[in-house]
């Protein structure tokens, strides 16, 4: 046996994969991606668990408690609860994802951009920034919702907006702590472009901390799109959405409890099973993470 | 000290300048015509549509109508309601009473309920009552308002029958369920918090040094841990009150109960934006000058930013 052999391999992981490796081993998180994982295949794969149209309308059927036929029963006007419950699942998801790419890739840009150049630009972003921080998180919506009008769109534009502050203050602190570092000063000092400094070497140390709060924010933009959805100012009629359909349940609230208790239990368990997610994913790249309770 | 309280009002003013013009910019950034869109599908009189342009003050050049609306707005003129024609301040003086006592109501009760969930798990931390209150405060987080009061509904309203599901009048028990449903989520927060700065306190070596003496406990408690443990929830109160103020929207809407929040829901479903510029500005400005009030309070309070 020679030397070489004996010696253990050090395998060294990108911190991004330590960070993956630690959420996957945390069990709080494997709970929430098991719960997270049921819900996205069932709301993917609706047409092959239900052949129901989610939009049919069966008048001689209304109110209909759940039983073997309709395992969520029937609402008002006699649409099959369980097949909106999945096709309104995707919407709900769909909001959240798309709400928090908008927040997340425009917050980013703006906090690399204040962070990296400072001056001015800083000043006139970091004002925006505090304008928009001065609105309770629903009424920033509200706001954007009475400007663009009422539809699941411009929901999911709403909310992406007022995630907007959260996505720039975060990224902005960070490259205001990493701008300094000798490795950024030093491709600075080889002619490194501000584009080529920014994605190659400020990007990836900030991309970790981001990974927290995209993770918790799409819990919170589930809940803010279904909360407009709720109100009425998303999701318009007959589109299934789990907070329209919980706003179209309230009328039912005395003849059919199903009709409230389904689509609030697919909100719940969803923001639950991505809150632990994103516990874990703090506490990965914290590099707290208690590992003697996951091994 | 005073440098900081200086600045910290200036950079407050400087961003009500800012909410100022983006709730004046509302009625601007509406794609196409604002006055086609608030007229809809309903047929007017070109001299009526005159009217509606003239009543928001569209005929002169942007910065005139921005002077007019905010030398208006600081003399507390908020414009008029397109709908209904009166006067957006006398509406919204009308309806944010209602939306106080229902914020106040839901913070007390946060504040009471997480408050004695926070320090008896922060006491007993480990314990099986330390771990169902925790997950109890995780289930807490995780549940939409809007569901929260749906299933308050089913239970106390439709079940039991104890309170209303409409919450119309100024009575307890009309008071009762959007109060539980707008403070129970943030009776999570509150024992959350309460307990993390509880045992962050509790291990502190004055603590140490108190018991060491023959302090009795009841008094390390109550005289040494709490009050330093209560300084994050001095924050937290000036903060939420004010957040609560918006997020009582929702609330208002499923309990059909008055105040600001519905006002700004039916506002937008109307598209009478003199209204929602109002209701959006004076919750925005209550917002910020909580703000600022907790930021000096808790400078005030926190010595060891009070010595700096």
């Amino acid at each position: 046996m020679t030397a070489e052999t004996s010696q253990p391999k050090i395998r060294i992981d990108s911190p991004g994969i330590r960070v993956l490796r630690r959420t996957f081993r945390n069990r709080s998180a494997q709970v929430g991606f098991a719960i997270l994982l049921v819900f996205i295949l069932a709301c993917v794969g609706a047409p092959l668990i239900t052949h129901a149209d989610p939009d049919a309308i069966d008048p001689s059927n209304t109110l209909h408690v759940p039983s073997r036929t309709y395992p969520m029963g029937t609402d008002g006007i006699g649409r099959d609860v369980f097949a909106r419950f999945l096709y309104g699942g995707r919407l709900s998801l769909w909001v959240g994802l798309v709400a928090i790419a908008i927040g997340g890739l425009t917050g980013t840009t703006l906090g690399m951009v204040s962070g990296y150049f400072g001056g001015w630009l800083d000043a006139s972003i970091s004002w925006v920034t505090d304008i928009l921080l001065a609105f309770p998180d629903i009424l920033l919506a509200l706001a954007i919702i009475a400007i663009l009008g009422p539809g699941i769109v411009n929901a999911m534009i709403a909310v992406g907006i007022s995630f907007i502050p959260s996505f720039m203050r975060l990224t902005r602190s960070n490259v205001l702590a990493v701008r300094e570092m000798s490795y950024v000063e030093a491709a600075r000092a080889l002619g490194g472009s501000n584009t080529e400094i920014i994605l190659t070497h400020i990007l990836p140390n900030v991309m970790r901390t981001l990974l927290v709060l995209v993770t918790l924010g799409i819990g919170s933009a589930i809940l803010a799109g279904a909360a407009l959805n709720f109100l009425g100012l998303g999701a318009q009629p007959p589109t299934p959405e789990w907070g329209a359909m919980l706003n179209a349940g309230q009328k039912y609230i005395r003849q059919g409890w199903w009709l409230t208790v389904f689509p609030g239990l697919g909100i719940f368990f969803t923001i639950l099973a991505i809150n632990l997610i994103g516990d874990a994913v703090s506490d990965a790249v914290a590099g707290t993470v208690v590992l003697s309770k996951t091994k | 000290m005073t440098t900081y309280l200086l600045r910290r009002l200036i950079t407050s003013i400087l961003v009500l300048f800012g909410v100022s013009i983006l709730v004046f910019s509302i009625i601007h950034l509406v794609p196409g015509d604002v006055v086609t869109a608030i007229l809809g599908r309903q047929k007017v009189s070109a001299q009526e549509e005159a009217q509606l342009r003239q009543q928001l003050g569209l005929n002169d050049p942007i910065p005139v109508q921005y002077w007019h609306y905010l030398s208006k707005a600081l003399h507390g003129d908020l414009g008029e309601s397109i709908r209904n024609h009166v006067p957006v301040s006398q509406s919204i003086a009308e309806q944010l009473p209602s939306t106080i006592a229902l914020a106040f109501s839901a913070l007390i009760l946060a504040l009471v309920i997480g408050f004695v969930l926070g320090l008896t798990a922060a006491l007993k931390h480990g314990s099986w009552f330390d771990t169902l209150a925790m997950s109890l405060s995780v289930s807490g987080l995780s549940i939409p308002t809007f569901w929260l009061g749906l299933l308050l509904i089913l239970l106390f309203s439709v079940s039991l029958k104890w309170f209303p599901s409409i919450s119309t009048g100024s009575s307890f028990s009309a008071l009762v369920l959007p109060a539980l449903t707008l403070g129970l989520p943030e009776t999570s927060v509150v024992a959350r918090m309460v307990r993390a700065s509880m045992l962050d306190v509790l291990g502190k070596e004055y603590i140490t040094a108190a018991r060491a003496k023959g302090v009795r406990e009841s008094a390390v408690i109550l005289k040494h841990a709490l009050r330093n443990a209560l300084i994050p929830v001095v924050t937290f109160v000036g903060l939420q009150m004010a957040y609560l103020l918006g997020g009582s929207t929702i609330v208002e809407t499923m309990f059909a109960r008055q105040g600001i929040g519905r006002l700004a829901v039916q506002s937008i479903s109307n598209r009478d934006y003199p209204m929602v510029q109002g209701v959006v500005l004076v919750v925005a400005v209550i917002y910020v000058v909580m703000n600022t009030i907790t930021d000096i309070t808790y400078t005030l309070l926190n010595p060891t930013i009070r010595l700096k």
